[in-house]
């Protein structure tokens, strides 16, 4: 039985206009399954909350960062030794990306190992593998908008990877790079994608998934009976699992900031187009798998060039993930489906071995 | 008799004392995690002293700033560089790291040359090295006309 | 049948008397009788004339040696034969090779018991005046140019051509003919036996002193090569091995009583290690500063317009100073008193200042009624200040870079401290106090600024983490407060 709680007379004002009853009374109902796997729970609002961050602090980057070639460096040291606390944002924004893409990936895995991607949230799984997929986009366009020496270096390979996929390659690397070769164009392209496009399109998709997530409840690990609410095997949202995500966030942002304080990011050379791409260059930690593997494969399997078979393999591999509620029928009839962990565990392993080999080669 | 789901603290099932000190405690540290929070956002949000970024200084200036057979040094990245318009109205820019021991060089309208003052080298307005102890010309910078910007880079 | 005269019969008397003296070791006991000179001498041409004086004579080389043919016929047919090898007279490039027969063949010099070098001819033609001559028939010089043809001696006989106190006659026979020289290199001055002769080398030489250095010292003999070539003895980085030839060598040197050691000092010097370590031809050899034909060192009071040349700015700062006017009027070098002449080293900050080792010091003393001990004091605390002040700059600065923290901005501005630094050592030499000031107060106050940046910056770094501690703690509090909170509310349920 629902209780009464004393109005105030702004909740009054507002739910004689926008019938906030129905709306009071959803919030009241959510609740949150408990069991040995609840703590993964957490890790898609942290995604969230670090993608808030990101647009805080990028929109308070945006009050002095100048997108042109000849300013993009300066703009940025500017930043870092000018303005107030302007050292503090730049590196929370970065960090709070790098985060950002971890948190994305130990949730987009526990959902996997859960199998929550199952009957019937395939819709929230795909939005999410949208959204993973745009995260990276945020990550590889933000990353040259310090126009650095490594940025560009990095950029100019990504770039180049993409265009070595026959057919469409080329015409989406110089949509990229607003040209043959890594510019001032390619910058504002960049810092367009970055600050504009993706947020757009990130919101919506976001929205998407957020809306299908309220409608459809969470989802409960296959093993784990759902039992009614008042056996204690469930927590309500309100105020309890939403006090504890805020905690979280809360100890989440001191780490940022404590990162942001001990280990600033850096700035780097001002990059020169026209100088030899120094030692040691290499994407992001986030591509360094792929990036590690191309470099690993021979220059030429049967006929077929070495990189292109990588690409393939990987854009197929990322195909099957993305639509493994599809085909993965056991689970969505409730099924113990064990070589959806073997998938699993195999994909983690190997994008951590490469990672790591990508560090020490 | 069992309390219904509340979400609000509002029964009596801690002593007030208690209740009091964590609500204060709660309401504290928010207050002073805000404080911290806020601080460096308005401090941020506030124009630095030196007004704007510091300008590579690819962009000189307007060429009716610089009046003819003048030389004007500025910051180039993380070097001096030199703009010099002739007397003939034309722009030329160098680097203006001297090639003898790194000081800066200066155009000298008496002497139509461009000088260092550390040894008394002097550069034509090729750039060439023609006196005193510099080994090797200065390097060569492009100038660009942008409508009345004057723009200089390094390889154009 | 030739005419017999009683001059002839004379001649062969005398022939018969000098024979055994002209006998070589490695000829035959009977020396058949060199017929060409004899007939050639009894018409009396130079040629032989010249001849009797020959060196080759007195070897046992006949005419035929070098003109060809069979100098044991007194037939002129028979003995001018070309049958048996007669050349006539060679002419051009032949002459040159008549000679390297012999001379550039080892094992032939040799059978003649001779020591002698045998690549002079691989020299010549590989020297400036191996080149082909203005016609372009034959190369510059022959053989025959320098050492004559009929009357070759010995250099080291007084009466050579190429003797030490003939060669300077033999060499300016073109070398001083305007005309000539135009032919082949215009911009080549054409005075250098006149300025010779103004030097000591060139004085004591003609006075007859055969130990001096005449053109073949410097320049060599056969080898001769331009000075911008590498491989010449007076391309700039080899000028002062050439002159230490002689200036090094105390046994040598013994009779003209003067040092001996400026090789060994210029070595060691700023100028030496410059021009001989890192071969920057910009640097000084000996004749930058002594002159080349005219060598002579520098007067007292010109010795700042020597060194002027190149220290341009020292030099005039100097001229105008206080101590121009001195300097002369006692008699004391300009730049070499504090600088040294050969063993210059690198000026350092030592140099200046009133304490035991600077230069100043060795004149200014506290009570002199100048104002050079005061001026030279102060000067030197300043630029001590000046030089602490920037290094302290360059120090924080990186230390807050190390630390992560942004200071190119100051670090850029530090160069014109440094530049300062190096100016006013420039402006020591007007050895005027004020000058000095302006110069390096300018400097001081960059450094100063500089080094408060870095200051600063390192400040804000431990400012950072502070305010990170306390908004940490803020943070824990909330974090327990919020902690406990939400215990509560779940207890409760």
């Amino acid at each position: 039985m629902d209780q009464q709680l004393p109005r105030s007379r702004w909740f009054t004002w507002f739910d004689q206009r926008l019938q906030l009853e129905d709306l009071l009374h959803f919030l009241r109902k959510k609740s949150v399954p408990r069991h040995r796997h609840s703590v993964w729970y957490y890790f898609g609002g942290v995604t969230l909350f670090l993608f808030l961050i990101q647009v805080a602090t990028g929109i308070l980057l945006l009050l002095y960062y100048k997108g042109s070639e000849d300013l993009a460096f300066e703009s940025i040291r500017f930043i870092m030794s000018k303005v107030e606390f302007g050292w503090l944002i730049r590196s929370i924004h970065s960090w709070s990306a790098n985060l950002m893409i971890l948190a994305a990936l130990i949730h987009m895995f526990s959902v996997f190992f859960t199998r929550a991607y199952r009957f019937p949230r395939e819709l929230t799984w795909l939005t999410g593998m949208l959204l993973f997929f745009l995260a990276l986009g945020f990550g590889f366009s933000g990353y040259l908008l310090p126009w650095n020496e490594l940025a560009f270096f990095a950029t100019k390979v990504g770039t180049e990877i993409i265009g070595a996929v026959p057919v469409v390659g080329k015409p989406i690397l110089e949509f990229l790079r607003g040209g043959g070769n890594v510019t001032g164009a390619t910058l504002s392209r960049f810092f367009g994608f970055h600050a504009a496009v993706l947020p757009g399109v990130f919101t919506v998709i976001l929205s998407i998934h957020l809306i299908f997530v309220q409608r459809q409840g969470m989802s409960e690990p296959l093993g784990t009976e759902p039992r009614a609410e008042n056996e204690g095997k469930t927590m309500p949202f309100f105020p309890n699992f939403l006090l504890r995500d805020l905690l979280l966030w809360l100890i989440v942002l001191n780490v940022l900031v404590i990162l942001a304080v001990f280990f600033p990011w850096e700035l780097g050379k001002k990059a020169d187009p026209f100088a030899s791409a120094p030692a040691g260059i290499r994407p992001e930690w986030y591509f360094l798998f792929m990036f590690q593997t191309l470099k690993l494969l021979p220059a030429k399997i049967l006929v077929i060039d070495g990189e292109i078979v990588g690409i393939a393999a990987f854009g197929l591999a990322g195909i099957l993930w993305t639509l493994i509620p599809f085909w993965d029928r056991k689970s969505s009839r409730g099924e113990r489906n064990r070589l959806i962990n073997y998938v699993g565990v195999f994909v983690v392993m190997y994008i951590i071995v490469f990672t790591i080999l990508g560090y020490l080669m | 008799m069992r309390d219904s789901a509340t979400t609000y603290a509002g029964s009596t099932a801690s002593p007030p004392g208690r209740r009091d000190f964590l609500k204060y405690l709660l309401g504290g540290s928010l207050l002073g995690w805000l404080a911290s929070l806020l601080y460096p956002l308005f401090a941020y949000l506030k124009p630095p002293k030196t007004g704007e970024v510091e300008v590579s200084s690819v962009k000189v200036g307007k060429i009716g700033d610089i009046p003819k057979d003048s030389g004007v040094v500025f910051r180039f990245g993380e070097q001096p560089a030199i703009l010099v318009r002739t007397a003939d109205g034309e722009l030329r820019a160098f680097s203006a790291t001297c090639t003898h021991l790194e000081c800066t060089v200066q155009y000298r309208k008496d002497m139509g040359f461009i000088w260092c003052a550390c040894h008394n080298g002097k550069y034509d307005l090729n750039g060439r090295n023609v006196s005193g102890p510099p080994p090797r010309p200065l390097e060569v910078y492009k100038v660009i006309l942008q409508g009345d910007e004057v723009i200089v880079t390094k390889n154009g | 049948m030739t005419k017999i005269s009683s001059g002839r019969k004379a001649l062969s008397l005398l022939t018969i008397l000098v024979l055994p003296v002209s006998v070589s070791a490695h000829l035959t006991a009977d020396r058949p009788i060199d017929q060409c000179f004899v007939c050639h001498e009894s018409m009396g041409d130079k040629p032989s004339a010249l001849f009797k004086h020959d060196i080759h004579l007195k070897n046992g080389i006949s005419c035929a040696g070098c003109h060809g043919g069979d100098s044991s016929k007194d037939d002129m047919e028979l003995a001018m034969n070309p049958k048996a090898g007669f050349i006539g007279v060679p002419k051009g490039d032949r002459l040159s090779e008549v000679c390297a027969h012999c001379h550039a063949d080892a094992n032939a010099m040799k059978s003649y018991g001779s020591s002698l070098r045998t690549d002079e001819y691989q020299l010549l033609q590989g020297s400036v005046h191996g080149q082909y001559a203005v016609e372009g028939k034959q190369r510059i010089a022959q053989c025959t140019t320098c050492h004559g043809a009929h009357g070759i001696v010995s250099p080291r006989d007084p009466s050579s051509p190429v003797y030490p106190t003939k060669v300077t006659a033999t060499c300016a026979s073109c070398h001083s003919n305007a005309v000539y020289m135009q032919r082949y290199n215009p911009a080549l001055p054409v005075d250098q036996l006149e300025k010779y002769r103004t030097s000591v080398h060139g004085d004591r030489n003609a006075h007859g002193d055969s130990k001096v250095a005449e053109c073949a010292s410097c320049h060599g003999s056969h080898d001769i090569r331009p000075a911008k070539d590498a491989k010449s003895s007076i391309y700039p980085v080899n000028i002062p091995q050439t002159c230490a030839k002689c200036h090094a060598d105390a046994a040598y040197m013994r009779p003209y009583a003067i040092p001996t050691d400026q090789y060994e000092k210029y070595v060691k010097s700023v100028h030496g290690v410059a021009l001989l370590e890192k071969h920057d031809t910009g640097a000084p050899a000996c004749n930058s500063c002594h002159g080349n034909h005219g060598a002579t060192p520098p007067g007292v009071q010109s010795i700042s317009k020597v060194c002027g040349t190149c220290h341009t700015l020292n030099a005039e700062l100097f001229g105008s100073s206080s101590h121009k006017k001195v300097f002369d009027e006692r008699k004391i070098p300009e730049c070499e008193s504090c600088h040294g002449n050969h063993l210059v080293e690198h000026a350092t900050q030592d140099l200046l200042g009133v304490t035991t080792g600077t230069t100043c010091a060795r004149c200014h003393t506290p009570d002199d009624k100048s104002q050079g001990y005061t001026a030279a004091k102060r000067m030197r605390v300043l630029m001590d200040s000046l030089s602490n002040t920037d290094l302290s700059a360059v120090t924080i600065l990186n230390q807050a870079e190390q630390k992560g923290m942004e200071v190119s901005e100051a670090t850029f501005k530090l160069r014109d401290a440094r530049q300062a630094l190096i100016e006013s050592r420039i402006v020591v030499h007007s050895f005027d106090f004020q000058k000095f000031k302006t110069v390096a107060d300018k400097g001081l106050s960059i450094a100063s600024n500089a080094r408060e940046e870095g200051d600063r910056a390192i400040h804000e770094y431990y400012v950072r983490r502070i305010g990170l501690g306390i908004a940490t703690l803020f943070m824990t509090l909330l974090a327990v407060s919020l902690f406990l909170t939400i215990r509560r509310i779940e207890r409760k349920t």
